[in-house]
């Protein structure tokens, strides 16, 4: 069942010589799985992740009794996308749409912290069937385009894993409508991913914003052991971050960032 | 019923002048979809880049604090029109169209209409 030829250092490099043996099968990581096809990516899923069926229905694009329907009726046979467009419950365009994002998203998590590759199983298929082969080095370089972007807006890694706090007394009004939906969310507890999830949006995009809340000095990841603040009451516990630590660590951000 | 392929060819095919689309989501400045384009013209440059240009402009709305929403929005170059129609559809949140027309061959008003139409049939 696994074959070592395809593992590489990295889980880029792995996808990079699978892609070039046209490899079908799928290659986990330590947090995901990538699925090929004839060496093209034609899924990915992560639990730091929302999986589609969650973006689908949560967007309201889709109810959760159609999603369900098609998983049992078509999942065995690895065609579930094609029957929700086929069952006329969705466009092919939305479908496309949406899986991308759901590729990218979790993509973006397999391959962003220098994963390393677990094993690769040949042959495997993924029971959504193909909705829209992208070609790996394309993954690859939008993982990365990704990973810089969210270190130009804020530069620590932190915020993407760890547990998140208010910073207590700071000033939040006038945030954009999906900023303070996010910020309303933080407790002093919850991460990025669980955020993520109790949204139904997308991680990265929600980490997006977690760090531009992180450079504008109004989130901060929790001191390990802080007693959890209620969600959206703008006063956790003082003790819970130490606001000078966390100017000195902007400052010295800004500054390095020169 | 169109998916996103047939979607940014229609762009290109049916309104006059144009020569490049693109459809694009604006938080992680990724095009999903591009179609057109040329060695000198990346598109994928310039949807990164107009990321920018929607986010600002929804930032500016907001603290104006206008409660509408932008259609679409146009950029003219010397020879050139930049058109960004943002989807309004379920599963379309977050994402523009991005359209490149040559000004001397483009008919504006009938290049929206038709972003429009193909807009509703990509049904997001």
């Amino acid at each position: 069942m696994t074959t070592a030829p395809g593992i590489q250092d990295t889980t880029a490099a792995s996808l990079d010589a699978l892609a070039a043996d046209a490899a079908t099968g799928a290659l986990s990581s330590e947090r995901g799985i990538v699925y090929l096809s004839a060496g093209h990516v034609v899924h990915a899923e992560s639990a730091l992740t929302p999986d589609l069926g969650t973006l689908l229905t949560r967007s309201g694009a889709l109810a959760p009794d159609g999603w369900w329907e098609a998983v049992d009726h078509a999942g065995v046979q690895h065609r579930v996308a094609r029957r929700l467009v086929d069952s006329g419950r969705l466009s092919a365009g939305a479908l496309e749409l949406c899986h991308l994002g759901a590729l990218f998203d979790a993509a973006y998590f397999v391959l962003a912290h220098g994963g390393r590759p677990r094993r690769f199983r040949a042959g495997a298929a993924h029971w959504l069937g193909t909705v829209r082969p992208v070609p790996v080095a394309t993954v690859v370089r939008e993982s990365a385009r990704r990973r810089e972007l969210l270190h130009r807006i804020w530069p620590e890694p932190d915020i993407d894993t760890a547990p998140l706090a208010r910073v207590p007394d700071a000033g939040a009004t006038g945030l954009p409508v999906r900023r303070s939906r996010i910020l309303d969310q933080v407790d002093g507890v919850r991460t990025a991913t669980e955020i993520a999830a109790a949204l139904g949006c997308r991680t990265y995009h929600t980490l997006v914003e977690l760090r531009r809340l992180a450079a504008g000095g109004l989130v901060v990841p929790a001191a390990p052991g802080a007693p959890p603040a209620k969600a959206g009451s703008g006063r956790p516990a003082a003790a819970q971050v130490d606001p000078d630590t966390a100017l000195l660590r902007r400052l010295r951000d800004a500054l390095e960032a020169l | 019923m169109a998916n996103l392929e047939t979607s940014l060819k229609e762009c290109l095919s049916s309104i006059d002048g144009a020569t490049a689309a693109a459809l694009v989501d604006y938080t992680s400045g990724m095009a999903l979809g591009t179609l057109g384009g040329s060695k000198n013209f990346n598109l994928e440059v310039a949807a990164a880049g107009n990321t920018d240009v929607v986010r600002s402009k929804l930032r500016t709305m907001e603290h104006l604090g206008l409660k509408e929403e932008i259609e679409d929005i146009l950029i003219t170059l010397n020879t050139q029109y930049h058109l960004i129609r943002l989807l309004k559809g379920r599963s379309g949140n977050g994402l523009f169209l991005y359209l490149v027309l040559e000004s001397s061959r483009a008919n504006l008003a009938m290049a929206r209409h038709q972003l429009r139409r193909i807009e509703a049939e990509l049904d997001v």
